[in-house]
């Protein structure tokens, strides 16, 4: 029962941040690499805030705003640039991005990991298993952040405008939509997901390090593309799923050596069976 | 043609810095140069950072009494990040940079690479903290200051299955240290015929504890044969989980106090050679003077490296070494045979020391509680 | 024989192979200068490095500049090849004294049992392409290093201890194999079939439709390139003791790609330089920057990155490109005579006609390189 209740928190982080994935791919059709740092960016940011006011709340608004901002900077700068290149071009571009995050926090904060500290809210026993506030609170605005964001994408202007730019982004631009102004908004959002990811993730791991956000960036990744890229309840299906088989295998001590393994052995055999995804859509190819 | 006279270009500057590199041999002023390589960066940089203060203050009250026969000392720490190649390109550099002898590397991984390389040159060397059985079985020159890790998992199997019940432990199994320690307390334990409860995790799983902690959340005391960040980690996972055990370690935890805050109430308990509080008067003068060059309290590790200059000055002085000019090699013919005889031996701050053949170091661990 | 000289003769550019052949003149001195004593340690080390470094940059240019599918689990294929060939080398050290002997059945083992590796991994390929088989990849080096890591044989956490050869003796081995690699993969790419994996990379539906065998030409790449990363990882493997998991990361395939991205897309004469320049780069900033500052190594890799394919790829930068163009910049300067619209003048026919003569003497008489900087279409077309 704990297990799984482990297992569903952090898949609720690996699915915030497979959504910041998976909806920059749907529609920028690009994959975003540097996605995993924006969550070292956001721990730094609390981490700062905490140290400096003390005040956790405050430092979890700034992590948003900071999120936010350094996503739609790095979009204009790297990317934009770069609409209409090679996906090879862009996909490395997003990698260099990733570096440069990693190596500026290593030379303003250091390499060494450093502790945080974050109110501890005690727990609670449900069904015989304690759990942990923290779990249980990381669970529910999980799921209402996801539903928040089914909403936005299913009922407003600017998620339908999402949706077009995604499914053609020529007949959106005919349609009068800014592709532009709808990829910033996207890239906004995903990277205050990120914020968020970064706040639970610091809830359950109280450590930030420059490289913080790097395994958890993959396997968030993985998440997405084995939920299906670019589909919104993919990321949601498959960040719970590979947060459940990471929990399940480290708590069986024969194959717990083989967690990461294990995790990207199934993306391989997914893609092998279904090369777009679980709820990826598929997208013929034209010459 | 550009391209060719770039590529030209390319080459030559490449031999340039040959010469260049070749040029800083020879440091003539009598002073016997000791290297040697340890992380400054990265999530050890807490060891190597220690070793070096630890070494440096040593090399400077040496050198402030006259040196010995009136040689004089340099130390020289290069970053090798607690990686294996960065250690061997250290290791070449204060090859080309004139090391007589050396401190060897301060984590274990690193220090098989160095000793290595050390044993194809016959290059003495007395590592502070690389524990690892392995590490002195590299060569014959090969010395260590701590104790061996597996020293450390018998005796704490033995100490947890004395005073408990219930024990479980987490080591790191993509860890030399950890995996050393822990096999030998397994070892021990079987022997002994007890009972325990086993979690692991690796280096692309060092973050998260709550699985582990969940595990053994029944247990009365949760040994840690790891390093201390990791540990601070898992005592902040006891507390999410309501564990109370104790948890006890090697000398990998010391460290651990910067890492945990007042929120975790689980005793921690530790193996080390060394107490900073202790009353001897030797290491009360080492605590005081360290504090007042660096403003912190000494650790285990800047014990340790302490220690290692002033084992490698005694073995020099019993030596009879008188010329500063030495090989590398012949120093190391001239240091074996001391060290390892039976006669010799040396009181620091870490206690009393003696050496056998294999390199190992014998001495009497004590156990600390944090905060106490 | 007369014949197949001066066939040889006419086929012989120089300036397709100055690459391997300057390395080879460099080698000979070196080995010469490292005779004599005159090399440092540190510098024989170096030049090891840069060999190991010039095979992967090379391998992965094959992949990469050539097929155009991005891998990201190059150091993967060289982890598979130096656990496995230094393993076999461990062993043969007890049975066969030539140490030379040792490390060429060690490298042919490494490159045998790293060419499996690519053939699995490049099952995959032949379904999924660009972002997908780019995780793909990524997730095989880090299911490699995983294994290997747990494997007791190969020595677990601890690492598996290999004999290591000096410096000065290994750099002439790995130099030799390096020049052996770039003569190998260039002559692949200037044969038919370099046309056929270039012809897949520019449209793989045009190519299918040209009846070019895709599946086998995508896993010949694979296999190919694979085996010289395993090669080269035997040579890292006796160069540095132990072997160890961590090293294997996807840290370092990024590097490679690094060096991959710097030298030029689909260019070997770049890739050797930039691994060449990457390499002592690094090895400049570990020996003189100390403390968190190292941290300023990962800053250039992701400047290079950034900035050079922005560059080379930005559409708006498509007139800068063309007038920076260090190529255009050569050919200006070097003998070869060549032919620009500018100078051609034909009063006989009409202006629209001009275009398309000098267009058709362009194609016939230009020495068009197949390594040009290449700049391909968005492959990805919506419906």
């Amino acid at each position: 029962m704990s297990i799984i209740m482990d297992g569903l928190s952090l898949g609720a982080i690996y699915a915030l941040i497979a959504l910041g994935y998976t909806m920059v791919y749907g529609i920028a059709k690009m994959l975003n690499f540097a996605h995993g740092d924006i969550i070292m960016v956001g721990a730094y940011a609390i981490l700062t805030i905490l140290t400096v006011t003390g005040n956790p709340l405050l430092g979890i608004l700034v992590s948003i705003v900071v999120c936010t901002v350094s996503g739609v900077v790095i979009e204009k700068f790297a990317y934009k640039p770069l609409r209409g290149a090679s996906p090879l071009a862009v996909l490395i571009t997003a990698i260099g991005v990733s570096f440069f995050l990693q190596s500026i926090a290593q030379l303003l904060f250091g390499a060494k990991s450093r502790p945080i500290s974050l109110p501890y809210l005690g727990h609670v026993t449900i069904f015989g298993a304690e759990i942990s506030v923290n779990t249980i609170i990381t669970l529910i605005v999980g799921a209402i952040i996801m539903a928040m964001l089914t909403l936005f994408v299913k009922y407003t202007r600017t998620g339908r405008a999402m949706q077009a730019v995604s499914e053609d982004r020529g007949a959106a631009i005919l349609m009068g939509v800014n592709v532009n102004g709808i990829i910033m908004i996207t890239f906004a959002i995903g990277s205050a997901l990120a914020a968020f990811a970064s706040l639970f993730y610091l809830m359950q791991i109280p450590s930030t390090s420059p490289t913080l956000g790097s395994m958890p960036g993959i396997k968030a990744f993985t998440a997405a593309v084995i939920g299906g890229i670019g589909s919104i309840p993919g990321a949601m299906l498959g960040g719970m799923l590979l947060g459940l088989v990471e929990k399940i295998c480290l708590s069986i001590p024969a194959i717990s050596q083989y967690t990461t393994a294990i995790e990207f052995s199934l993306l391989i055999l997914i893609l092998l069976v279904k090369p777009i995804g679980i709820l990826g859509k598929k997208r013929r190819e034209k010459v | 043609m550009k391209k060719i006279l770039a590529i030209a270009l390319a080459l030559s500057m490449l031999i340039c810095f040959t010469a260049c590199g070749s040029k800083n041999g020879a440091d003539s002023d009598k002073t016997i140069f000791i290297g040697a390589t340890g992380p400054l960066t990265g999530d050890a940089s807490s060891y190597g950072i220690s070793v070096k203060n630890g070494a440096q203050l040593a090399i400077d009250e040496i050198n402030a009494a006259g040196g010995f026969n009136g040689i004089k000392l340099k130390f020289d720490m290069k970053d090798d990040k607690a990686t294996a190649e960065d250690a061997a390109t250290g290791y070449d550099a204060l090859m080309d940079a004139g090391m007589q002898v050396s401190l060897g590397s301060v984590t274990s991984g690193s220090c098989q690479a160095f000793g290595t390389k050390a044993a194809a040159d016959n290059l003495f060397f007395i590592t502070p903290s690389a524990s690892a059985a392995n590490v002195i079985e590299t060569g014959n020159t090969a010395f260590r200051i701590c104790f061996g890790d597996p020293d450390q998992g018998v005796l704490a199997a033995q100490e947890l299955t004395k005073n408990f019940k219930n024990i479980g432990a987490i080591y790191d199994s993509s860890d030399p240290y950890s995996s050393g320690v822990y096999d030998a307390f397994k070892g021990e334990m079987k022997k002994l015929g007890v009972k325990y409860i086993e979690q692991s995790f690796d280096a692309e799983n060092k973050k998260d504890f709550a699985t582990q902690v969940e595990a053994l959340k029944n247990c009365d005391v949760i040994f840690l044969p790891i390093y201390y960040t990791e540990a601070g980690l898992i005592a902040k996972a006891c507390v999410a989980k309501g564990c109370d055990a104790l948890i006890f370690g090697c000398d990998g935890l010391d460290g651990i106090a910067d890492q945990v805050d007042e929120t975790v109430t689980n005793t921690i308990k530790y193996i080390t050679p060394f107490d900073v509080n202790s009353k001897d008067e030797k290491t009360a003068n080492f605590v005081k003077n360290y504090k007042a060059k660096y403003g912190v309290d000494p650790d285990q590790f800047a014990a340790d490296g302490y220690d290692a200059i002033y084992t490698l000055l005694e073995v020099m002085k019993a030596a009879g070494v008188d010329d500063a000019t030495i090989g590398y090699s012949e120093l190391s013919d001239l240091l074996v045979p001391i060290i390892t005889s039976d006669t010799f031996s040396y009181k620091g701050v870490t206690g009393e020391m003696t050496w056998d053949a294999s390199g190992a170091c014998t001495k009497v661990p004590i156990i600390v509680e944090l905060g106490k | 024989m007369k014949r197949y000289l001066s066939l040889a003769k006419n086929h012989f550019k120089l300036s397709r192979n100055i690459n391997w052949m300057l390395m080879s003149v460099a080698l000979v001195f070196l080995a010469i200068m490292s005779d004599a004593g005159l090399l440092t340690r540190s510098f024989t080390g170096l030049l090891s490095r840069i060999a190991y470094s010039i095979i992967l940059a090379v391998s992965l240019q094959l992949v990469v500049g050539f097929l155009g599918e991005l891998s990201l689990g190059h150091a993967g294929f060289m982890c598979v090849g130096a656990y496995i060939g230094c393993f076999t080398a461990n062993y043969l050290h007890t049975v066969i004294d030539s140490k030379l002997l040792v490390l060429v059945i060690a490298m042919l083992v490494g490159a045998a049992v790293a060419m499996v590796f690519g053939f699995i991994i490049g099952l995959p390929a032949l379904r999924l392409k660009g972002d997908y088989l780019a995780i793909v990849t990524l997730a095989f080096g880090e299911i490699v290093r995983n294994i290997f890591k747990n494997l007791e044989i190969f020595g677990g956490a601890m690492g598996l201890k290999t004999k290591i050869y000096k410096p000065s003796e290994l750099f002439i081995i790995a130099f030799i194999v390096a020049i052996f690699t770039i003569i190998f993969i260039q002559n692949l790419i200037r044969s038919k079939h370099g046309r056929a994996i270039t012809a897949i990379r520019d449209n793989e539906i045009a190519a299918k439709a040209m009846g070019i065998n895709v599946t086998y030409y995508k896993l010949l790449v694979f296999i190919i390139a694979a085996a010289f990363a395993g090669v080269a990882g035997v040579i890292y493997g006796h160069f540095t003791t132990p072997l160890l998991y961590t090293f294997f990361s996807y840290n370092y395939s990024i590097e490679i790609l690094v060096m991959v991205v710097l030298g030029g897309m689909g260019s070997i004469h770049g890739s050797i330089l930039a691994a060449i320049a990457i390499t002592v780069i690094n090895f400049l900033l570990q020996n003189n920057l100390s403390g968190d500052l190292a941290a300023l190594r990962l800053l250039v890799y992701a400047l290079i990155l950034i900035v050079v394919i922005i560059f080379n790829n930005a559409p708006a930068l498509k007139g800068v490109r063309a007038r920076f163009n260090i190529r255009s910049f050569i050919r200006r300067f070097s003998q070869r005579k060549v032919i620009r619209p500018s100078l051609r003048y034909d009063d006989s026919a009409e202006w629209n006609q001009i275009e398309t003569k000098i267009r058709m003497d362009e194609i016939l008489t230009a020495d068009l390189p197949h390594n040009e900087i290449y700049t391909p279409d968005p492959r990805e077309k919506e419906d």
